[in-house]
């Protein structure tokens, strides 16, 4: 099937998987690698893809969590994740997936407006996470967060959810964006 | 809209070695948390959903509204957990004070018996020092008895012995011989009161003193 869907499969014991979604290859490899290094008592598996959907042939375990990395540089990066969400089943928004935008640090080679990737998260109702991937501190921390939120999703922090940590994440929405 | 090919980038890392016991229940608790998803999953999906087509407007709305509900249902869970925990931290207030008054009676009872040990110590000590000292007496007496025997025994006084019976002897001899030489004169003794008690004084046997 084409479509992703998060309860294709049922979760392996003690297993947590997520998936990286981007066209920066470096900046997706250097974060998976850093969320490797992260203590953490569950097995995790990092997997990295372009664009969605997935070869259907691979033999994959269940995914716990999407994150779709978007590059502020590049506004084919925007595309290309605005495409790949199309591929997704509509149940996973419902805490399992999550957005990360890198490059905000450099405002003149932003070709992509902040106000843009905002819309498309509030329109998706997903948390949104700002990191610049280049730097090693931001990454390292970034990192942790990604652990943690996998964790949750997977359910393997007992009494809290994917639903509940989706509440928790959602910032209050300022009344003048709203106008814009 | 061709797949695009998957990355090579699926890495995994496994879990560190830990005991089991731990880990088992780390282990259910992740299913219990899993099976619970997978409940609520099942009772959402139960719910009839709309078919026709709203305006994306309303939707907006409709998702507002239920995410209002979420949050509302949360927060009385929340204020349900919080009244549940002020009893319960009552109870545990409760607890940690008697603790307190156990671990202070033991302490003490604990000290008490200390005090007896020691002086049950001292008594055993006394004991052992009383016995020994009778047993010191009884040394001391039994050699004293055996020195006194000893020198009973001893050649000095038997040599003292023998002169002795040798003076009694002579004397008795003298003794004898005077009371025959008053005798053989005589005379009557039994006139003078001095010449009586001397005569009766030579009768006196001189092995009896």
């Amino acid at each position: 099937m084409s479509v992703l869907r998060p309860q294709d499969q049922l979760p392996g014991l003690n297993a947590a998987t997520i998936l990286l979604v981007g066209k920066e290859d470096a900046l997706l490899q250097q974060l998976a690698d850093s969320m490797l290094k992260e203590d953490c008592a569950s097995s995790l598996k990092v997997h990295l893809a372009h664009s969605l959907p997935l070869p259907s042939d691979v033999n994959r375990p269940r995914i716990d969590l999407i994150v779709f990395v978007i590059n502020l540089h590049s506004k084919y990066s925007l595309q290309n994740v605005e495409e790949s969400l199309r591929h997704v089943d509509t149940t996973f928004f419902l805490g399992k997936v999550g957005f990360l935008v890198t490059g905000a640090g450099r405002d003149s080679h932003c070709s992509v407006h902040r106000n843009t990737v905002l819309k498309l998260a509030r329109a998706y109702r997903s948390p949104l996470l700002f990191c610049d991937l280049e730097v090693e501190g931001f990454r390292v921390s970034m990192a942790q967060r990604l652990v943690r939120m996998l964790q949750v999703c997977a359910g393997h922090v007992p009494g809290v959810s994917a639903l509940s940590l989706l509440s928790l994440l959602r910032s209050s929405e300022s009344p003048c964006l709203e106008d814009l | 809209m061709e797949p695009q090919p998957e990355e090579p980038g699926a890495a995994e890392r496994g879990g560190s070695a830990e005991n089991p016991i731990p880990l088992l229940l780390r282990l259910r608790a992740q299913t219990k948390q899993q099976l619970l998803e997978y409940k609520s999953m099942l009772d959402a999906n139960e719910e009839k959903t709309p078919e026709e087509i709203i305006p994306e407007k309303q939707i907006e709305n409709k998702i507002e509204d239920l995410e209002n509900e979420i949050e509302k249902v949360k927060i009385a869970f929340e204020m349900k957990k919080l009244a549940l925990d002020s009893e319960l931290m009552d109870n545990m207030n409760h607890i940690l004070k008697l603790n307190k008054i156990i671990m202070k009676l033991q302490q003490e009872s604990w000290d008490l018996e200390e005090k007896l040990l020691d002086i049950k110590k001292k008594r055993f000590e006394l004991k052992r020092a009383s016995e020994s000292k009778f047993l010191e007496i009884q040394t001391e007496k039994n050699k004293q008895n055996d020195d006194l025997a000893n020198m009973e025994n001893s050649d000095k006084m038997k040599t003292l012995q023998q002169k002795l019976q040798k003076e009694i002897q002579i004397t008795t001899v003298i003794q004898h011989v005077f009371q025959n030489l008053i005798l053989g004169s005589k005379v009557n003794w039994a006139e003078d009161s001095a010449f009586k008690e001397t005569v009766l004084q030579l009768e006196k046997n001189l092995t009896m003193i």
